[in-house]
């Protein structure tokens, strides 16, 4: 455990040591305080607007109007943000040289996998807490508050955001070189993006129905509804399990290598 | 304390190392010589539990880096070939930053960043980054690094190549001054290294061993045969021709106009030889005798090696 925290603190000190942690964050909060706030302006309007129609007015919510699209828009942030946070993570050590270190001190592997993921991982919950207060303003503004689905939003943000980031370290295990690390966690991350969009899921072809399921923007959509799927639950788990443990798999074989 | 037991290891198709063994008591100082390419550091870096071998095992105090590699790492000190660290980091930070990832007590560990701060000379660095160093600095860190858990093994690779003469004995002190505290290998290309610093010496050419030996016993026992070294005016065929006839001599080699002789041991043929070239019209110049030097011994051994396999 002290051998996971170690890794962990050095890592963190040197994402806030260097611009790459301060740049993303703002980055980050920036755009998506944009979208938010374009967001909020359009769902004013419109339920200005929709005050006269008392039908409509309860058909469109907070959720609908506001933070479903916002939290849509948050899923192409992450995927732009999170490869330049986990390119460097293994190909940089594998660079320098200091992975020889690592791998000849009393630890294990995955005691240096687990440190820098988490690292990593805090900065993208930093993220996450920088944009709570936007729904504490949203329900200030329309004076009720509906936290549950905000906070599966949330969760669907976090898990995909961890995806992300898991994926971009097995890149980065795969790769000395940090530009070709960030280039095909783009490239992969896109792919999978894409893959619901190849064949249309609805289109009753099984084909399609798989791909659909694989792809990663097809289990956020629950989420960002408000809904919690144990379904999708499961599918980020094991979207971030299967990629730490093929990190895992690509150090031990690079040294069997050599 | 380290015991390499028959260990291949190849790169793919290639063969690094094939089929070595050796042993370094406790205490001891062990020069691990060879040539560019020869394998000492896939050698070193198997002892290390880097990278498993392809064949064989090897045990540190006991415990097989096959099955129980974080006991072995728990033992083992290494400073590799180009000390690689964390240029981000500060001396003092960095030192503590390892220390912890090599599970050094947060209660012993300001007893040990103190202890292998002076021991490596680096107080008046602990507050630089470490990437601002001078190689000689860099070595030195590399070096506490490896120190930091107060391990009873060192595996140096190469520790002073790219330092100024200074700094090279200085650090050449630092391990001379560890004998007998911890056992060390240390692989080096430079024979008066291993001469001036350890006690016992693992030749290796082309990942194979050549010669294991005290330092003092491989320079005697090569001495089988002494050298002459002369100077002689004339066509140098002939005379080398010449010098082979005489009984007792070995190889005749030639730059320009020097020539070494070698002869079988307990037999002293300066005379004969110096008999030889005046009587044959040429013109002799210098006669000396001379003895083979570590260098010599390694210089042969790994030549032979080379001849042999080309046969
Ligand atoms: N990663 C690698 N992949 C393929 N071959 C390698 C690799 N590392 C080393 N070799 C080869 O293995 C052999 C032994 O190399 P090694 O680095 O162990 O030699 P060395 O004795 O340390 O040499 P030097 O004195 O130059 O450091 C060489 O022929 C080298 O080309
Ligand atoms: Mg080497």
């Amino acid at each position: 455990m002290r051998n996971i925290a170690e890794i962990y603190k050095r890592e963190i000190r040197f994402y806030f040591a260097t611009p790459i942690a301060y740049v993303v964050i703002i980055i980050f909060t920036i755009i998506f305080g944009f979208f938010f706030y374009r967001s909020l302006v359009y769902y004013s309007e419109l339920s200005y607007q929709l005050m006269q129609n008392a039908y409509y007015a309860q058909r469109i919510d907070l959720i609908m109007g506001v933070f479903s699209p916002v939290f849509s828009n948050n899923a192409i942030i992450f995927l732009m943000v999170i490869p330049p946070i986990s390119m460097r993570l293994i190909a940089e050590e594998k660079k320098s040289g200091t992975i020889e270190l690592l791998f000849t001190f009393p630890i294990k592997d995955i005691h240096i996998v687990l440190g820098k993921w988490l690292a990593a991982s805090t900065i993208i919950v930093l993220m996450l807490v920088l944009t709570l207060p936007a729904p504490f303003m949203a329900f200030k503004f329309a004076g009720a508050a509906e936290w549950g689905p905000v906070l599966a939003g949330y969760l669907g943000m976090l898990l995909m955001g961890l995806s992300f980031l898991s994926l971009g370290i097995l890149i980065s295990a795969l790769s000395e070189n940090q530009i070709v690390s960030i280039i095909v966690s783009y490239g992969v991350l896109l792919a999978f993006w894409f893959l619901g969009w190849i064949i249309d899921p609805g289109s009753g072809k099984t084909i399609g129905k798989v791909l659909g399921e694989l792809s990663i923007i097809g289990h956020l959509s629950n989420f960002v509804k408000g809904m919690i799927d144990t379904k999708d639950i499961i599918y980020f788990v094991l979207f971030i399990f299967m990629s730490l443990f093929l990190t895992l798999r690509v150090l031990e074989s690079k040294r069997w290598r050599g | 304390m380290i015991k390499i037991e028959k260990v291949t290891k190849l790169y793919g198709q290639t063969v690094a190392v094939r089929d070595i063994s050796f042993e370094v008591a406790e205490g001891e100082i062990l020069g691990f010589l060879g040539p560019n390419g020869a394998g000492k550091t896939t050698t070193m870096r198997v002892i290390t539990g880097y990278f498993p071998p392809t064949d064989g095992n090897v045990f540190v105090a006991g415990h097989s880096v096959l099955d129980e590699p974080l006991e072995v790492k728990r033992q083992i000190g290494y400073v590799p070939e180009n000390p690689a660290m964390y240029h981000d980091m500060r001396t003092i930070d960095y030192l503590k930053f390892i220390g912890a990832v090599k599970g050094v007590t947060r209660t012993s560990l300001k007893e040990r960043l103190n202890k292998t701060i002076e021991l490596c000379a680096l107080k008046s660095v602990v507050n630089k980054r470490v990437g601002e160093l001078s190689r000689g600095f860099k070595q030195r860190v590399a070096l506490g690094q490896a120190l930091i858990n107060d391990p009873p093994v060192l595996i140096l690779d190469e520790p002073t190549s790219g330092l100024d003469p200074k700094q090279i004995f200085e650090i050449r002190q630092l391990i001379k001054s560890m004998a007998g505290e911890r056992t060390i290998v240390l692989s080096t290309h430079i024979l008066p290294e291993v001469s001036m610093t350890c006690s016992k010496v693992v030749i290796i050419n082309e990942g194979e061993i050549v010669a294991v030996d005290t330092t003092e016993n491989l320079g005697k026992s090569f001495v089988r045969t002494h050298q002459v070294e002369l100077v002689v005016k004339g066509p140098s065929k002939e005379i080398k021709n010449n010098l082979k006839k005489i009984d007792g001599i070995g190889k005749v080699d030639n730059v320009g106009e020097r020539y070494t002789v070698e002869m079988e041991k307990d037999k002293d043929l300066r005379s004969k030889i110096a008999k030889q070239v005046v009587q044959n019209g040429f013109e002799l110049l210098e006669l000396k005798s001379r003895s083979m030097s570590l260098e010599d011994v390694f210089i042969k051994l790994v030549t032979e090696e080379e001849e042999g396999d080309r046969a």
